[in-house]
C-alpha cells in the first residue's frame, strides 16, 4: 500500500439535501493511497449522491471533498484528469461503437493505450466493433469498465461496478482491481452487494439512509455480517442444539428442513453439523438491511 | 486542449446529422416547390386582384402584398413565416438535443466526468449548434440560388443573402435562448417549449401589431420584427438588425454556460 501526503479522497461533514429530501446527512470519511475501499449501502443509502458530489457533477448542501488533495469544484479539471469513473446508472452514446467511444473518451482524456485497450477488450470478451445500442447491459458495463481501467489515473471511482455483469467478468473485474492495487492506484468501490465489496475491498464504509454506519476492515465486516442457512436432514432436525449455538437467531423447523439467520462465525455450525447426517447445506447472503440489522436498526 | 475541444463540438455535431439532414430536405423541398410556380405569377396581376378585397394592413401582416414582384413573391410564399420558422424550430430543436435532451437521458455524465471544464462543455454544445444552423442556412441559400436560377426568379444577391442570414438569426436567438434554458434546468419540455413558443409568439406581434394603430407602437419586442421589419428582399438588412439578434444571442448562451456552471446535474 503506498502512501502519500494527503489521502485519495477525504471527505467531511458531507450533506446534499433536495428540499426537504435529505440524500446525504453528514459523511466523513478517508480513503488513503492505495487503498480499495468499499462503500457499501442498500439502494437509496446516497452511494451514487456522494459519489456524484466527489465528481462535481452534484453541489454539496454542506461540507467539505477534497480529491488527491484537490478541490473538485474548483480544481475539477485537474481532479478528473486523475480520476476514472463508472457511473451506476450507465448511459453510454447509442449510436458510437465500442472503438469510436474510446476513441473519443482517449482524445478528452489526451490519450489512451491501444495496446492496453486492446488487451482489456480481449479479457472482458468485449466486441468493440459493435454499436453501444446493439450491446447487452453487460456488455455495455464491460465498455464502461474498459474506458475505466484503460485511462492512466490515480483513483478508480465505481458505482456497481458488475451490475449485469456474469460471474466470470466478475472475477476478471476483481482481478483487474487487484492489479490496479498493486500498481498503487485506489479504488473506491460501491455496491449494494456484500459479497462484491469483501472479496474486493481492504476496508468498507456501511452507508445507510445517508449517514455511515459503521466503517471497519473486510474481515470486521464478515464478522458482524448475517447470514441466511437452510440446512436439509435426512430425519429430524437437531433442533435444539441448533438454537443453541450463539448466533442463530429466528429459527424455523419445517420437517427435515430447519432454517435460521446466523450472526457471527459460521465454524461452531460447521462443527455441530459434522456430528449429524446433513443431505443438504446452504449459506446465503441476505440483502444488506438483513445482514447488518443491528446496525441498521440502531439508525432506525 | 485544441483536439479536446475539436473533439468537444464534433461529438454532437455528427449526433445530430440526421437531424440536420432531415431539415436540410424539408427546406430544399419547400423552396424548390414554391420558386417553381414563380413562372406562373411572374407580371400576373390576377393574384394581387383577387387579394385586393383583403384590407392593405391584413395583406401586409402576412407578406401577402405583391405576388407578381420577385421580393414580393418569395417574401409571401417563404420568407414572411415559413422559412424563419422552420430555421427557429430548428435551432431549438437541435439546441435541446444536444443539452437539455441528453442531459435528461442521463447520457451527458460521461463526458463531464472527463478532464473537461462545464464551462467548455456547454460552449462547445452551442458551438456545434450554432454550426448546424449555418449549415442549413447555406443549405437554404444554395437551393434559393439554384432554384432561382432555373426557374428565373431575379432577384438581388446581397438582398437574397441578407433575407438568409436574418432569417438564420431568428433561428440563432432562438437556438441560444434554448441554451439559456437549458443552462438553468435540464427540462427538455422548457428548452423546447420556450424558444418555439417565442418565436411564434414572436412572429404574430411582428404580423399583427401593425393591424393595430394602439399596438404597432410594441411590435419592436418581437424578434420577428428585429430580423424582418425591414424588408430585406426589397431593401437589404442593416447592420443594426445583425446586430439586435447576435448581442442578445451571445448573451442567452453565457447565461446558459455560467448558470449549467452553477447547477447540480440530472443523474440518469
Amino acid at each position: 500500500m503506498v502512501l502519500a501526503a494527503e489521502p485519495a479522497l477525504h471527505i467531511s461533514g458531507l450533506v446534499k439535501s433536495y428540499g426537504d429530501v435529505h440524500a446525504v446527512r453528514g459523511i466523513d470519511l478517508e480513503v488513503a493511497r492505495g487503498e480499495v475501499y468499499g462503500f457499501l449501502g442498500p439502494n437509496g443509502a446516497g452511494k451514487s449522491t456522494t459519489i456524484r458530489c466527489v465528481l462535481d457533477l452534484l453541489r454539496p448542501t454542506a461540507g467539505t471533498i477534497e480529491v488527491l488533495g484537490l478541490d473538485p469544484r474548483r480544481d475539477g479539471v485537474a481532479v478528473r484528469q486523475r480520476v476514472a469513473y463508472l457511473p451506476g446508472e450507465l448511459r453510454l452514446p447509442e449510436r458510437m461503437t465500442g472503438t469510436q467511444l474510446v476513441a473519443t473518451i482517449g482524445r478528452l482524456r489526451g490519450g489512451i493505450d491501444e495496446h492496453r485497450r486492446d488487451e482489456l477488450a480481449e479479457r472482458l470478451q468485449l466486441d468493440l466493433g459493435r454499436r453501444v445500442r446493439e450491446l447487452s447491459s453487460g456488455n455495455r458495463r464491460k465498455v464502461a469498465l474498459l474506458l475505466a481501467f484503460a485511462s492512466d489515473v490515480e483513483l478508480l471511482v465505481l458505482d456497481e461496478p458488475t451490475s449485469g455483469l456474469d460471474p466470470l467478468m466478475q472475477q476478471v473485474f476483481l482481478q483487474l482491481v487487484a492489479e490496479a492495487r498493486a500498481a498503487g492506484k485506489t479504488v473506491f468501490l460501491s455496491s449494494h452487494v456484500l459479497s462484491e465489496v469483501q472479496r474486493a475491498a481492504d476496508r468498507v464504509a456501511v452507508l445507510r439512509a445517508g449517514k455511515i454506519v459503521t466503517v471497519g476492515t473486510v474481515e470486521e465486516l464478515r464478522g458482524r455480517a448475517r447470514q441466511r442457512v437452510e440446512i436439509w436432514f435426512p430425519g429430524e432436525p437437531p433442533t435444539a442444539e441448533l438454537t443453541a449455538l450463539g448466533g442463530i437467531d429466528d429459527a424455523r423447523t419445517d420437517g427435515r428442513h430447519f432454517a435460521a439467520v446466523l450472526a457471527g462465525p459460521v465454524q461452531p455450525l460447521i462443527e455441530l453439523l459434522a456430528r449429524h447426517p446433513v443431505t443438504s447445506l446452504l449459506v446465503e447472503e441476505p440483502d444488506l438491511e438483513e445482514a447488518f440489522l443491528d446496525l441498521f436498526a440502531d439508525e432506525q | 486542449m485544441a483536439s479536446r475541444w475539436l473533439e468537444l463540438i464534433t461529438v454532437p455535431f455528427r449526433a445530430a446529422w440526421r437531424a440536420g439532414l432531415a431539415w436540410s430536405i424539408v427546406l430544399v423541398m419547400f423552396i424548390v416547390a414554391t420558386v417553381a410556380f414563380w413562372p406562373a405569377f411572374e407580371g400576373s396581376t390576377a393574384f394581387n386582384d383577387a387579394l385586393k378585397v383583403l384590407p392593405a394592413q391584413l395583406l401586409n401582416a402576412f407578406g401577402l402584398q405583391d405576388f407578381a414582384s420577385p421580393a414580393g413573391y418569395l417574401r409571401g410564399g417563404l420568407y414572411d413565416v415559413l422559412i424563419p420558422l422552420m430555421l427557429a424550430a430548428a435551432g431549438a430543436l437541435l439546441a435541446n438535443s444536444a443539452t437539455a435532451a441528453e442531459e435528461d437521458a442521463g447520457r451527458i455524465e460521461l463526458f463531464l466526468t472527463q478532464p473537461i471544464s462545464r464551462v467548455a462543455f456547454m460552449t462547445a454544445r452551442a458551438i456545434s449548434t450554432m454550426l448546424w444552423l449555418i449549415v442549413l442556412m447555406l443549405v437554404v441559400l444554395v437551393s434559393q440560388v439554384i432554384s432561382d436560377t432555373v426557374f428565373d426568379l431575379h432577384i438581388g444577391a446581397g438582398e437574397i443573402v441578407a433575407t438568409i442570414i436574418l432569417s438564420g438569426l431568428i433561428g440563432v436567438f432562438c437556438a441560444a435562448l434554448a441554451i439559456a434554458i437549458a443552462g438553468i434546468t435540464a427540462r427538455p419540455g422548457l428548452v423546447l417549449g420556450i424558444p418555439l413558443a417565442v418565436a411564434l409568439l414572436g412572429y404574430l406581434v411582428s404580423a399583427l401589431f401593425p393591424v393595430s394603430d394602439v399596438l404597432d407602437q410594441w411590435k419592436w419586442i418581437s424578434p420577428w420584427e428585429w430580423a424582418l421589419g425591414g424588408d430585406p428582399l426589397t431593401n437589404g438588412g442593416d447592420l443594426w438588425r445583425y446586430a439586435a439578434l447576435i448581442v442578445p444571442s451571445l448573451a442567452l448562451i453565457v447565461i446558459g454556460v455560467v448558470a449549467f456552471n452553477r447547477r447540480d446535474v440530472r443523474a440518469a
